[in-house]
């Protein structure tokens, strides 16, 4: 049991960040019974990351962190889940999953013990925008560590045994997933936000999509996707570019792009089919999952820094509003909290939060109620500098391990951003104004599109909240099909 | 090719390069100072400079072990309340003093003990030891803080135990298992128990437990230790070290004496589940770290034992984990598995106690050995890359086994492990102990939403 559920990794910095402090210290004078007031901050040293192309395509990119001898590193195809055919939902996780389950030269235990034995584990999965296989490991067994990871990106197997192995865990998952009031409200949330669009189905496949996926189907995407100009490897730790690059050619150099280009991108943001309030019913649940969903932004969008200062202020801290206003205050939920989802062609703005399925419908007024009250009005100043802070020093804490730091850099590394914006992180968020604050809101959190889910025991909320949203609709779970845009099967 | 270097107090792992030639690593030890001032408070002292923020933890030696009598859950709501006003703060202030300089804070409960921890930019510390000394000393929780408090906890229960899949199983295991000792009281409570308790209980508790002599002060990180020792010695020494004795929990759990069964059961379970129990020491034994070998052969990654055969050879098994809890009292082994669709309880069951047997009775690879702990350690260093991850090794060696030595003894521990002492191990706890087993499955009348694969499969 702990205090609050941590949305962020870690730990914190300073720099920058004193001056939100001042209103407190002015409390203290002298003694025992005053708050001390704070010491001159010291600076944050940011590490820099630089890259290299190699004459295949390969990009290779390093963030030095040599504190500990210990370097993460991973493959990043840029390609995730919404390359899935409309039919094929969960085949580019399924396909990434399959990685190191089996090369030409290696067996599926043979490369789990190769990668244990090395210290390590392979994580291997597909999310939006992005399939990876990553491994974090001490800096001797580096080398032997990007030879496995090259041998389980270039040479899978994908025999059928793998497959048909890989498809029953994915569909145990996801049983589990439909199981749980959070992460049926996020499915629904995705179709809610994207409709027919290519981020709109579940990364990890549904119970219908995952049982036609045809090893065909797995092996094509693998030819056409796993390239290395399609490709980026990101080390994180004591490791420098010079080294890494080394590394990188003798296990990638010889693999080779096709002649054929690299099919564009389906287009991410489709067509909405959903009623604006929708209610999933998991009977004798004990929660139920609230969440007010709206179009977002795209990660390269400029409004990206007022977009995560809106975030910080909105909801994402213990101490930001959706906490405050339904934790704190009113004892609701165990936690309420903000998400700005950024892909590379769009993205999403909401909240949400888990409360006594008798509670629902007044936390859903509570998260609707803050939003606008965020699109109407600028944060003070005093709420500013403290949300910037907290949001500040989250960035910092990241860089103190070499997960954080990989986690930080790829996500510039897979959007194709400039490098140096780690350096300027920082800066940018400290220029956010209160104004921008507000209208960000006001363009991305509007009652136009904006979509309330609750998936719970509808029992207890349905009847509630059909009276105060009467544009809603209610699903049962084993009716719900995450392959449609409207939820329902197309008619036969 | 097996090699083991302890140079000083410094750990080697050992690391194969392809020719088989062999590089070395060391892991340095926590460097830490420890004194205890005249009220008996605790202090360790971490200086690591790498980054300019510092980590501050106050480890109370009290937990949910130590819930009063009809209060199960009260340690924890507690714990809560920590947050709320003192004589000098206001209510959730400690969050102005953390989130909104850049920092974090969170606290958290466990059967033996209660941790409160903050890192913050290293300029904030003399605040934050004024603070933490604030809270141990004149904690005034109003009854509004208390009731809005109270129901926030009630959903943490709900959402851990009655809106997630196995959260009644995880529930079910330390109730069913223990006879006598406290630890088998739910550590989040029972609702009823939770609206039983009064401001009045809450005033006590902090009268009784909070107190300098049973408490830990970890500072880590970016710090002046001549600056430390001043403002440690400006707000905690001034602290009463009370005059009565604080009550203990002297409750043995007995061996257990035969084999029991239960079923548990939930109204939204996809996958049916199993759990094996079998009493463990103490965290303070010296078979503590052959049974953190035994648990990683079992199931630290992918290769491990149990993975393969539950998982990967058998596929009777979505996920299954092995564990030697670590805790101040005699803890639980735990052998847990989620089935695979399609298969029941007693086949998982079956199948992690013939592994079990295999380990106990079989030979073991050099090489298996060697792989767990090249695996721990590498995990080892991970968590020590942060000044809060040191402190957080402290903490659990000072809680846990009574001295704050033990975070850097127990990683050398680990390398001296032989497999002799595997197999005595899991034979004395395990093979040769009697055991709890709880079947977790599907509520009787309410079948599980079916997964509509099964339409879907037949295209």
């Amino acid at each position: 049991m702990i205090r609050h559920p941590n949305r962020f990794t870690m730990v914190a910095l300073s720099a920058l960040l004193a001056a939100a402090n001042s209103a407190h210290a002015a409390d203290a004078a002298s003694g025992t019974d005053a708050l001390p007031a704070p010491g001159p901050a010291r600076k944050v040293s940011i590490p820099v990351a630089q890259d290299k192309l190699l004459p295949n395509g390969l990009r290779v990119v390093v963030a030095r962190r040599t504190a500990t001898p210990l370097v993460s590193v991973a493959l990043y195809v840029r390609s995730g889940a919404e390359i899935d055919p409309p039919s094929l939902a969960g085949l580019t996780d399924l396909t990434a999953g399959l990685l190191d389950q089996g090369t030409t030269t290696r067996s599926a235990p043979q490369i789990a013990e190769a990668a244990d034995a090395l210290g390590g584990s392979l994580g291997t999965g597909a999310g939006f925008d992005a399939s990876q296989v990553s491994i974090s490991v001490t800096t001797p067994k580096l080398a032997a560590a990007i030879d496995l990871l090259a041998d389980v990106t270039r040479n899978p197997a994908f025999a059928p045994e793998e497959i048909e192995r890989e498809r029953k865990q994915m569909l145990d998952d996801l049983r589990v997933a439909l199981s749980q009031p959070g992460s049926i409200a996020r499915f629904v949330a995705a179709r809610a936000v994207y409709g027919d669009g290519a981020y709109g189905h579940p990364a990890g496949g549904t119970p219908a999509s995952l049982p036609r996926i045809q090893r065909d189907d797995i092996v094509k995407l693998h030819d056409t996707f796993y390239r290395p100009d399609n490709a980026t490897l990101v080390f994180a730790g004591d490791i420098d570019l010079e080294r890494a690059v080394q590394l990188a050619e003798r296990s990638f150099g010889d693999w080779k792009a096709p002649a054929t280009a690299l099919p564009s991108p389906p287009v991410g943001q489709g067509v909405r089919a959903l009623p604006p309030t929708i209610a999933i019913d998991l009977p004798g649940t004990g929660q139920a999952a609230v969440t007010a969903v709206h179009a977002g932004i795209a990660r390269s969008s400029a409004e990206f820094y007022p977009g995560i200062v809106a975030d910080a202020v909105l909801g994402g801290s213990y101490s930001a509003r959706l906490s405050e206003e339904i934790r704190i205050k009113r004892g609701l939920s165990y936690g309420a909290r903000s998400a700005l989802d950024t892909r590379r062609q769009a993205g999403s703005f909401g909240g949400s939060a888990q409360t006594k399925n008798s509670s629902a419908v007044e936390v859903a007024g509570l998260l609707l109620g803050e939003f606008e009250r965020l699109s109407s009005a600028p944060p003070d100043a005093d709420e500013l500098a403290a949300r910037k802070a907290t949001l500040s020093g989250n960035f910092g804490f990241s860089l103190e391990t070499t997960r954080g730091l990989l986690g930080q850099v790829a996500n510039l590394a897979v959007y194709g951003l400039p490098l140096d914006e780690l350096a300027h992180y920082l800066d940018k968020v400290q220029a956010v104004t209160a104004d921008q604050v507000r209208t960000f809101a006001l363009a991305h959190l509007g009652h136009d599109g904006m979509s309330v889910i609750v998936a719970g025991d509808a029992q207890q909320f349905g009847d509630a909240l059909g009276k105060a949203y009467p544009k809603s609709e209610r699903f049962t779970i084993a009716a719900l099909d995450l392959d449609s845009p409207t939820l329902k099967p197309a008619a036969k | 090719m097996l090699r083991r270097i302890l140079a000083g107090l410094c750990l080697g792992i050992v690391a194969c390069a392809a020719a088989g030639a062999a590089d070395t690593l060391t892991i340095p030890p926590i460097a830490f100072k420890q004194r205890t001032l005249a009220n008996g408070l605790q202090v360790i002292a971490i200086e690591d400079h790498t980054s300019p923020t510092v980590a501050v933890q106050v480890w109370y030696h009290v937990g949910s072990k130590d819930d009063p009598a009809g209060r199960s859950g009260f340690a924890h709501l507690f714990e809560h309340l920590m947050f709320k006003a003192t004589k000098h703060l206001k209510a959730e202030q400690f969050d102005r003093l953390t989130e909104d300089v850049g920092g974090h804070n969170n606290a958290s409960t466990n059967d033996d003990f209660t941790n409160y921890y903050e890192a913050v930019p290293s300029n904030h510390l003399q605040r934050l030891l004024w603070a933490e000394a604030e809270r141990m000393a004149y904690l005034t929780v109003d009854a509004a803080s208390f009731k809005s408090e109270r129901a926030v906890v009630e959903e943490e229960l709900r959402q851990r135990v009655l809106a997630s899949p196995y959260g009644r199983l995880f529930n079910a295991v330390p109730k069913d298992s223990y006879q006598v000792h406290p630890y088998k009281r739910p550590g989040i409570g029972s609702i009823e128990e939770l609206e039983a308790a009064s401001l009045d209980d809450v005033i006590a508790f902090h009268k009784t437990y909070y107190r300098p002599d049973y408490a830990t002060l970890i500072v880590a990180g970016d710090f002046d230790p001549a600056e430390l020792d001043k403002w440690v010695d400006a707000y905690f020494a001034p602290l009463q070290k009370p005059a009565s004795a604080i009550p203990r929990v002297t409750a043995v759990e007995p061996k257990w004496s035969e084999d029991r069964r239960y079923s548990e059961h939930g109204p939204n379970v996809p996958l049916p589940a199993v759990v094996l129990a079998w009493l463990g020491p103490p965290a303070r034994s010296a078979d503590d770290a052959a049974l953190s070998i035994a648990s990683a052969l079992l199931s630290n990654g992918d290769s491990s034992r149990l993975h393969q055969a539950l998982v990967y050879r058998q596929q009777i098994a979505q996920r299954v984990n092995f564990d030697a809890s670590a805790q101040a009292d005699n803890g639980l082994i735990t052998a847990f598995a989620i089935l695979a669709s399609g298969h029941q309880p007693a086949e998982a069951e079956q199948a992690i106690l013939a592994e079990v047997r295999k380990l106990a009775t079989e030979p073991i690879a050099p090489a298996e050995l060697e792989k767990v702990k090249t695996k721990l350690l590498t995990q080892a260093l991970s968590q020590l890359q942060t000044a809060e991850g040191k402190a957080f090794a402290v903490g659990e060696a000072v809680l846990l086994k009574g001295d704050a030595s033990a975070a850097n003894s127990d990683l050398e521990a680990l390398q001296a492990v032989s497999a002799e002492d595997v197999q005595r191990v899991v034979k004395q706890y395990v093979i040769d102990a009697h055991r709890v087993t709880i079947d977790y499955t599907q509520q009787a009348g309410k079948p599980a939403a079916p997964p509509k694969a099964a339409k879907g499969a037949a295209k």
